[in-house]
């Protein structure tokens, strides 16, 4: 893991798109997002998903539901919103257009 | 043996050594605090909450029921502070490369407002508080205070009187954050608890009645400035009368942060300084017409002798109106704005202006009216008489 200070506001603002495209992919809850962000340069704590994922909530990107699980106390599983779908393409086009631009700037 | 306290995350209970519990409660309290503001606070809170339960759980079973501290640190290290901004804003490299220790949050840059302090105050804590506001010594202050009651032969005490009764009182442990201009959080709580607790076993008894009668004359102001509140509620609720009536476009709501505190403060201290004008005026004016009736004369100043009584009653009911009339408007329009409230820098000066209008009018009336020049001095004769008594 980078921990180049300089590197911390890219890292910051990459993982709601990270974040968005987890959830994406099937409901999950937050333990299993941390798992797949734990080894990668985005390893992230419950301190700062629990906030982000209710600020994304709040901007109606996702939603959750409760659900039984088979030990403990029922658990919220987040998905993607359709307003989130779109955001998360508007993201990807976003992010091919960026890599083409490093890629054309570099030597 | 240790004790054991049992605490409840999001609904389920758990057994924590006091140790444990003190970390704990200090990791929640800046969860709190950096979450302040954030419209799914109690939401993320208890999520919060119930993810350090889930964590706990792991080391808790048939043979071990209570947490200690390193497992409670352990789990709250895993946690990460809690991030306020849920990764809004980037925050700047400086701001991540800081530790993100105890004291240092989103609520490091804590507004500072004047409030009375009443922890170790002499009189009141007026200059407890202007002493926290500008990060000096309290002695320092208090003598300059002294040094200025004899430069401005007495009217800083009025000054003081005034902040006395105007400065609100940092009753909560985030104004008392505030009047130092310190972030509020778990580790300066605890701090200031044992300090003040220190504090109270080293006083003695003697102080105490002192301390009572302090807080005695602490109940009556806090009663004064909750009728002030009152009326600047009142002030408040007129004021959306008047802003639909001026027809503005978009009712803008001012933001409420200093600049509210200020105002209140600023209109306040008018309303204080004219309310003591205007007893002081009503009151003589009592004296004078009492003296114009009991003894035909005002304090002893025999009536020009073709004046009939009633005339001079009459006169004086138009002096004192002429004279209370434009304080009493003033007061008016800063308290309750019936015709619009035009911001309390206007209402200060407009004081200021009906102040130095009533002064040139009085020294006009001195050096012109031989009547008024003797009526003064008939009073200073008499004030000089009341003190030789």
């Amino acid at each position: 893991m980078s921990f180049d200070p300089k590197f911390t506001p890219i890292r910051k603002g990459l993982l709601e798109f990270l974040v968005l495209r987890i959830v994406s992919g099937s409901t999950v809850y937050v333990a299993d997002i941390l798992k797949r962000l734990a080894g990668t340069e985005f390893a992230t704590q419950e301190g700062t998903l629990y906030p982000l994922l209710s600020r994304l909530r709040r901007e109606g990107l996702v939603d959750y539901e409760w659900q039984e699980s088979g030990a403990g106390p029922p658990r919220k599983y987040y998905k993607l919103t359709a307003s989130g779908r779109t955001q998360l393409t508007l993201l990807d086009e976003y992010w091919a257009r960026l890599n083409k631009t490093m890629a054309e700037m570099g030597t | 043996m240790r004790r054991v306290i049992t605490v409840s995350l999001n609904g389920n209970a758990f057994q924590l050594e006091d140790d444990a519990h003190a970390v704990l409660v200090a990791y929640l309290e800046r969860a709190n605090t950096s979450l302040a503001g954030n419209p799914d606070k109690d939401e993320i809170v208890a999520d919060v909450e119930q993810a350090i339960g889930d964590k706990c759980a792991r080391y808790l079973n048939a043979h071990k029921s209570v947490l200690g501290r390193t497992e409670i640190e352990t789990v709250l290290a895993e946690m990460g502070p809690v991030d306020g901004d849920g990764g809004a804003a980037p925050a700047g490299a400086a701001a991540e490369a800081a530790p993100a220790g105890a004291s240092v949050g989103p609520a490091a840059a804590a507004h500072r407002r004047l409030y009375q302090i009443s922890d170790g105050a002499l009189v009141s804590g007026v200059c407890n508080g202007l002493a926290a506001y500008f990060n000096v010594d309290v002695t320092l202050v208090r003598l300059g205070f002294v040094v200025l009651l004899f430069l401005s032969g007495g009217t800083i005490l009025l000054v003081y009187l005034v902040l006395m009764f105007v400065v609100p009182y940092a009753e909560t442990s985030e104004q008392r954050a505030a009047a130092h201009g310190l972030p509020f959080n778990a580790r300066t709580l605890v701090e200031r608890a044992k300090r003040s607790a220190s504090d109270f076993a080293n006083k003695g008894e003697w102080k105490r009645s002192r301390e009572e009668w302090r807080d005695e004359w602490r109940r009556t102001r806090a009663e004064w400035r909750t009728e002030w509140r009152q009326t600047r509620a009142d002030w408040r609720a007129h004021r959306p009368a008047w802003q639909s009536a001026a027809a503005s476009p978009a009712p803008t709501i001012p933001p409420a942060s200093r600049a509210p505190y200020a105002a209140h403060v600023l209109a306040g201290f008018v309303v204080a300084i004219l309310g003591l004008i205007l007893t002081a005026l009503t009151l003589s004016w009592l004296i004078a017409i009492v003296s114009l009736v009991m003894t035909g004369a005002i304090v002893g100043w025999v009536l020009p002798f073709s004046v009939p009584i009633w005339l001079a009653i009459v006169a004086l009911v138009l002096c004192y109106s002429l004279i209370a009339w434009p304080i009493k408007a003033v007061r008016h329009a800063i308290a309750y704005p019936g015709y619009g409230y035009r911001g309390p820098w206007v209402g200060l000066w407009d004081g200021i202006v009906g102040v130095a209008v009533i002064g040139v009018l009085f020294w006009f009336a001195y050096h012109h009216v031989p009547e008024f020049h003797d009526f003064v001095l008939h009073f200073r004769n008499l004030w000089e008489n009341t003190i030789s008594i």
